[in-house]
């Protein structure tokens, strides 16, 4: 690990390229092969202090975003709630993939967590802007969608796969591009974007079981 | 034409879901969660009603496909057909989100279908009393037509079901076997940004900047055979705290399958000044001391 | 009430959403419990009742869970960053015998078989909704 004296990003200088320098630089490097495992197990049993559920260490905000205000989203909550999140360059942003602020519209739907500030915003550490997690059946293959139901009631829902996006996971494996394997009649866990406008579901993911 | 062959459509149709309620094995399953228990008083006496409904079913079924030329199996349809109909009118009144029970099968909630459904028993009913020449006459007259017109109607029917999956399962499966699958397969190109997010979210380099890490990944790129992924953060030390952003580099063609322990290079950079913070990492997060490397 | 510190299980955990919500989680309800909200810390478990052990079946992926009914309190810790929420039992799920076998790894440590889902709420607190799914400790 070293000090670096780098004079910092300018205007017109390539902050991704600057980033990168600095992370290769004077990066610590972690990895089991020099550090062997660590272990996990032992790790379970260990006893642990006792935590009270009311007390949370970071806050959660979710509901429907009513306005934009410059980087202020407002939130109507599912209950009745009202919530004001700030946005700063700090916030990641997720909406299909990791984006910017600038992909998110009114309408939307969202999750947050973040820190409650004095003024009674919330500070958002991260959003996701309508994420849906959905355990499915796969019930039709075309080439640009899966037709997919989830629920008790058998919801019918479209999932769209989007190209360069949707990726797939078999039976644990690590997320690849190859979506050739998804049969029908597969339980698959959807994580994806809901498309508010025709109320289907851009995919991020599926991980296909049995 | 359409007279004459009526007899067999319905005939055909009531056999069908008179069979699957009387018979089926998840009637009693199927009974609990229409309006019928909260008419009858028990599940019991539910599956019991629906039980014997399929057992007319049949029962006119038989009569439509023996005897079509007649008026009396025609007419008892369509009284069936218009007790369907009504009683789906007075379970949608009263309780929107029971199912129909209309073909033992089917829980979904009432809808449009259902009601569509049991209309065209009625319509059904109807045409079959006005039949003059029974079915088997006609398809032995007319085989072409005769063909074409069933074919339509148990399309049409077939439309209506609310089963229609059953149906049509078999069939895309069917087709994907025959013509391959339609999605891409592995184009064989890189390795997707959330792959590797998902290798370094499972890696000790993760587990040793949680307590520095705030935020879901920000920014991902690739550069000269590195995938670095930006993270927000907040750094505490002697001076206080300070917004710093945790900078990981992976190899961009690794993943959990091939390596499930992969090493991570991890910076931790000021936000304000843009300088690298000495982090210790391992020490930070209660693991071992790392390795120093420049 | 608060949270214990007993080894209960381990094993992989997704999220859900339930109660009222925007998009396909509006019709989700409330869950078996009748209380579960996407925005409190809960979760659905795959043992509430037999009803619910007949629906998720982690036997079938040699899973012996114990039964813990609606209202019960869990400490869930994310195996890779020891980040921790407590949860009280709210719905019935995962769907564990879909993905038998299924594993998700810390440093090549893996924890199998899906046997905790969490509300948005919860999840976030230990790690990223957009990970899907995690491994963990879970302590009662």
């Amino acid at each position: 690990m070293s000090n670096r004296q780098d004079p910092g990003p300018r205007s017109g200088f390539d902050r991704r390229r600057f980033l990168t320098t600095a992370a290769l630089g004077g990066a610590t490097i972690v990895g089991a092969s020099a550090l062997g495992g660590i272990d996990a197990d032992a790790a379970f049993a260990a006893p642990m202090p006792s935590l009270d559920p009311a007390i949370a260490k970071s806050t959660f905000a979710e509901g429907r975003i009513t306005a934009i205000n410059g980087s202020v989203l407002e939130v109507a909550g599912s209950y009745g709630e009202q919530h004001l999140i700030q946005l700063t360059h700090a916030t990641s942003v997720w909406k299909l993939r990791a984006t910017t602020a600038d992909a998110i519209e009114a309408g939307d739907g969202l999750y947050a967590r973040g820190v409650d500030m004095p003024d009674g915003t919330i500070a958002a550490d991260a959003v996701w802007v309508n994420i849906v997690n959905l355990f499915c059946t796969v019930r039709g293959i075309a080439k640009d969608r899966l037709h997919l139901t989830h629920g008790d009631g058998n919801h019918a829902v479209v999932g769209r796969i989007v190209p360069e996006t949707t990726t797939a996971s078999y039976l644990g494996g690590s997320l690849t591009p190859d979506l050739s394997r998804v049969r029908i009649g597969q339980s698959a866990q959807v994580l994806g974007a809901w498309r508010p406008a025709d109320d289907s579901v851009d995919i991020a993911r599926v991980t296909v079981g049995h | 034409m359409i007279l004459d062959l009526a007899p067999l459509v319905c005939g055909v149709l009531l056999a069908v879901s008179g069979a699957a309620k009387l018979l089926g094995r998840r009637t009693a399953q199927v009974a609990a969660n229409t309006v019928l228990v909260r008419v009858l008083g028990n599940g019991h006496r539910a599956a019991f009603a629906l039980r014997a409904v399929g057992a007319v079913e049949l029962a006119v079924a038989a009569g439509l496909l023996a005897a079509p030329a007649t008026v009396v199996p025609g007419a008892a349809t369509a009284v069936l057909g218009a007790g369907f109909v009504g009683y789906l009118g007075y379970a949608k009144a009263t309780a929107p989100q029971s199912s129909c029970g209309c073909s033992a099968r089917d829980e979904g909630p009432i809808g449009v279908r259902s009601f569509a459904r049991a209309g065209a028993v009625l319509l059904c009913g109807v045409a079959a009393a006005f039949a003059g020449t029974a079915w088997w006459s006609r398809v032995a007259r007319d085989p072409g037509w005769s063909v074409l017109v069933v074919a339509v109607a148990a399309a049409g029917l077939l439309a209506l079901s609310t089963d229609l999956d059953r149906v049509w399962l078999p069939l895309r499966r069917l087709r994907l076997r025959v013509f391959g699958t339609p999605l891409p397969a592995d184009p064989g190109g890189r390795v997707p940004v959330e792959a590797t997010v998902e290798l370094l979210e499972r890696s000790l380099a993760w587990q040793a900047s949680a307590p520095i890490v705030r935020s879901a990944l920000l920014d991902a790129w690739d550069d000269d055979g590195w995938r670095v992924l930006r993270f927000a953060g907040v750094h505490e030390d002697a001076r206080g705290a300070r917004p710093v952003n945790v900078l990981f580099a992976l190899d961009e063609n690794a993943t959990a399958d091939a390596n499930p322990s992969p090493a991570v290079r991890v910076s931790v950079i000021d936000d304000r000044t843009q300088e690298v913070v000495p982090v210790d990492l391992l020490a930070l997060s209660g693991l071992r001391r790392p390795l120093r490397m420049v | 009430m608060a949270c214990g510190s007993t080894s209960l299980w381990a094993g992989e955990t997704t999220w859900f959403c339930c109660g009222s919500s925007w998009g396909p989680c509006g019709s989700a309800g409330t869950g078996a419990c009748g209380t579960c909200q996407s925005s409190a810390h809960q979760a659905a478990w795959p043992n509430t009742t037999q009803a619910c052990f007949n629906i998720t079946r982690p036997d079938v992926c040699g899973e012996g869970i114990p039964r813990r009914g609606c209202g019960s309190v869990m400490n869930v810790k994310h195996q890779c960053s020891g980040a921790e929420v407590c949860v009280t039992v709210a719905d019935c799920g995962p769907r564990t015998q879909s993905f038998c076998g299924e594993a998700t790894c810390c440093n090549g440590a893996c924890r199998t078989n899906r046997v905790i889902d969490l509300t948005p709420a919860a999840f976030s607190a230990i790690g990223n909704l957009d990970s899907g799914k995690l491994p963990v400790y879970i302590y009662e």
